[in-house]
């Protein structure tokens, strides 16, 4: 079945996962998460994974994900041997004087950077190791730690230059990533540099300055506030300007991931297989507004449900013929135990309630967005890829559940 | 018996739809791969090696042990689907096993990680006493050190401390050494703690790492009798003698480990994280308030005076509100209830009990830091009388 007018044949990229199922993935991981103490932790992300991967359709065949929860377990064990040491040297700082103390704390900051950095590689090899399209498995090569020492020195010089050497920073981190990345035999290719960047970035950047530049100067240029304490605030005109910010913010934000996902990743390619990713930012932006929409109505059940249950106990109060003043309601709470098994239980539904709107919506959404804007030139190419032998590291996923930042 | 999938070999790139025939005649029992166009033999995989790999909904994924990790059948459509299991039976016993499997894995960890944390829990204060004696007590008297340093400038605003009597052969300074001469007598600690009163509007009185304790004047002014005195300063004592402030730092370090180890996240910056940490912390520091209580009831006993002191002045100026104890379990401090009802049966109710200290030392020591003299009236204007 090798038909040669495959030439100008271009696959495209679906996603077939509903959001009811993923619901269903987070819903059953929370109720066993409690029972498992956090473990089942690792098999929810399991899950989640195969979810997005499995429903992630490539010209006509499903990517999937052959990682398991043990693995991550093990990673996350693995992970324990870089923390011990920062802790014990957290135990030792304690002991010393004071200046030394805060040398210390700033080193061992620069430390868990670095890490976050070598986390960050170590567990997009972990992913892409475990992903196999065609039969054939993904692969990142490269040095993590010199991956994770250029992340570290441009973030320095970033931050020295207010965040306008950004573009670059970002074409050299893009570039270490998919010049080291593989499918099968067959490496892939990244064209985008630092102008690809430039224009979506620094539009963003200027609006936010212009926007909040605006927003201060007239506030303060009107003397337009009053002063609530030692806080400054601002008056009805200030207050939508200032509401006017973070729209602003959040639409930039939106602009600038999408244009610069679209840009980058369409100078992607594997050999004769090019990519194309076209990203809509009403799109995206529309996702932050849902999920704003959904944060507010959650916050306003989340009181109801309080004020419905408060209100019971005063009714049961009530009919038990006691006065229901709130003594009555203080001694209800009186027990120590069964207070702050409350606490930790409002603290979890809120928690959890939160995480789920951010993984339904905005999780979620961007997969799906990042999916169905993609496609293939000449996926015929890839036929003739051949694979390489397994790849069993583990310990950088691991380090990257520990220090929060795995995504996915 | 027979159903269509899509197959890789798991070597190159190319995937293709084939027919699966199952061929029981061979031994081992084996699965005929049959190109679809074709049907040309592409492989035969032993059947009893199939297992089924985690797919999306309404479709199976078959791979072979005996097979590269990636070979794949992807059978799709419910009649396909309903032949491939009829004639691979084994698959979903694979996939019970492999259930199962992970239940137990999930069983295993949970177990190891609850005894861990009930061994920490319990065994730690167990452990304590035992694991402060590798730290050389050098090491607390500088910590102690640094702590002092910290402390003062923290409560004085960089002022540093208003000692009330520098001079140490004073009455009420001598009196003071020599109560805690008598706390620690044949006790063997490493350490011989010294008290200074400072002048401070806070009640309140703490031990550090290393015996420097400290007793602010108005908790001395709150005390109505020298056993109240006494008791909180062999309380403090207590502090020191259990070497509890490096208690504390040994188990503030592991608790943010094992804390963050049940919450994924090592970095220890989440609520979660420090609410935990805090919770469990603060059961440490009730144990070792209620073991400094013990020391002070024990000293009573044995220097003979009424350890009842001790929990009559907290009433007074630590009394716990419904609130806290509401929230006993976020409280580093025991509930004062408590401590009473530990502390009197301390008491032995020995009628020749004497104060733990004569009348002429307390009011020396009540007099250390007398409270400054309230501001001048202002002068009362009165109305010019005029002369008639």
């Amino acid at each position: 079945m090798t038909d040669t007018t495959a030439e100008a044949r271009t696959g495209r990229v679906e996603f077939t996962g509903g959001r009811q199922e993923m619901l269903g993935i987070i819903l059953r991981g929370y109720a066993l998460m409690i029972p498992t103490i956090g473990l089942y932790r690792f098999w929810q992300a399991t899950w989640k994974r195969r979810f997005y991967w499995q429903n992630t359709v490539i010209d006509g065949e499903p990517i999937e994900y052959t990682g398991t929860a043990s693995q991550l377990l093990l990673g996350f064990f693995f992970a324990l041997a870089f923390f011990l040491p920062i802790y014990i040297a957290f135990f030792v700082l304690s002991m010393q004087d004071v200046d030394f103390v805060l040398l210390g704390y700033a080193a061992i900051a620069a430390v868990v950077w670095f890490l976050m950095g070598y986390a960050v590689y170590r567990a997009r090899d972990f992913r892409l190791s475990r992903t196999l399209w065609r039969g054939i498995r993904f692969d990142l090569k490269g040095n993590a730690f010199a991956y994770a020492l250029r992340r570290f020195f441009w973030s320095i010089a970033n931050v020295l230059t207010l965040g306008l050497i950004y573009p670059w920073m970002g074409s050299s981190l893009w570039r270490y990533r998919w010049r080291h990345t593989w499918y099968g035999d067959r490496k892939f290719e990244i064209a985008g540099n630092w102008k690809t960047i430039a224009g979506p970035y620094y539009s963003a950047y200027f609006l936010n300055v212009i926007a909040l530049g605006a927003t201060g100067g007239w506030i303060g240029s009107t003397g337009d506030f009053t002063m609530v304490g030692n806080v400054p605030v601002p008056g009805p005109i200030g207050i939508s300007m200032c509401i006017g910010c973070v729209l602003v913010l959040a639409f930039s934000l939106a602009f600038y991931r999408t244009r610069v996902a679209s840009r980058m990743l369409s100078t992607v390619s594997v050999g004769d297989a090019k990519l194309s990713v076209k990203l809509g930012t009403g799109a995206l932006f529309g996702q932050f507004a849902v999920y704003v929409v959904a944060v507010v109505a959650l916050l306003i059940l989340l009181a109801l449900t309080a004020a419905i249950a408060l209100g019971g106990v005063y009714a049961a109060a009530a009919a038990g013929g006691q006065t229901p003043d709130a003594e009555a309601l203080v001694s209800l709470f009186s027990s120590g135990t069964t207070n702050v098994i409350l606490l930790i239980v409002a603290y979890l539904v809120i928690l959890g309630a939160f995480g789920m709107l951010a993984e339904l919506i905005l999780s979620f959404g961007w997969w799906v967005l990042l999916a169905r804007g993609a496609s293939i030139a000449n996926p015929d190419s890839l036929r003739t890829v051949q694979a390489t032998a397994e790849d069993k590291a583990l310990i950088g996923q691991g380090l990257a559940d520990a220090l929060n930042v795995g995504a996915y | 018996m027979e159903f269509t999938a899509r197959y890789q070999d798991g070597k190159t790139a190319s995937s293709r739809d084939v027919i699966c025939i199952i061929d029981l005649a061979s031994d081992p029992v084996m699965l005929a791969i049959l190109d679809a166009g074709t049907r040309e033999i592409v492989d035969r995989w032993p059947a009893d090696e199939c297992h089924l790999l985690h797919s999306r909904m309404m479709e199976l994924r078959i791979g072979n042990r005996q097979r590269p990790a990636g070979a794949r059948l992807a059978v799709t459509g419910i009649e396909n689907m309903k032949a491939a299991l009829g004639v691979l039976p084994k698959l979903n016993q694979h996939q019970r096993a492999d259930y199962w499997k992970q239940a137990r894995i999930i069983g295993l960890a949970t177990a190891a990680l609850l005894s861990v944390i009930v061994a920490y829990l319990y065994g730690i204060p167990l452990l304590a006493d035992r694991l402060v004696t590798f730290f050389p007590p050098e090491w607390e008297s500088k910590i102690g050190a640094t702590a002092d340093a910290q402390i003062e400038a923290s409560l004085t605003g960089g002022k540093g401390y208003a000692v009330c009597e520098t001079n140490p052969n004073t009455v009420a300074n001598k009196a003071i050494t020599r109560f805690t001469e008598l706390a620690f007598a044949g006790l063997n600690s490493p350490f011989a703690p010294t008290v200074t009163v400072v002048r401070s509007d806070v009640p309140n009185a703490f031990a550090l790492p290393g015996g420097r304790t400290y007793y602010l004047s108005s908790l001395i002014q709150a005390s109505r009798t020298p056993d109240e005195f006494a008791g909180v300063l062999a309380h403090e004592l207590g502090h020191v003698y259990y070497r509890h402030g490096m208690q504390g730092l040994i188990s503030t370090s592991t608790t943010g480990l094992l804390v963050g180890f049940v919450l994924g996240d090592l970095t220890g910056l989440s609520v979660a994280g420090a609410v935990g940490a805090s919770l469990i912390d603060n059961r440490f520091s009730r144990q070792s308030e209620a073991q400094a209580d013990d020391f002070a009831g024990k000293t009573a006993q044995r220097l003979g005076f009424s350890p009842s002191g001790l929990v009559d002045l907290l009433d007074r100026v630590a009394k716990d509100d419904a609130f806290s104890k509401a929230l006993a379990l976020f409280q580093n401090h025991p509930l004062t209830d408590d401590r009473r009802a530990a502390l009197e049966a301390l008491d032995t109710k020995d009628p020749g009990a004497r104060p733990a200290f004569t009348t002429e030392e307390w009011n020396a020591i009540r007099d250390m830091c007398k409270p400054p003299p309230p501001p001048p009236l202002p002068d009362v204007v009165t109305p010019a009388e005029t002369t008639p």
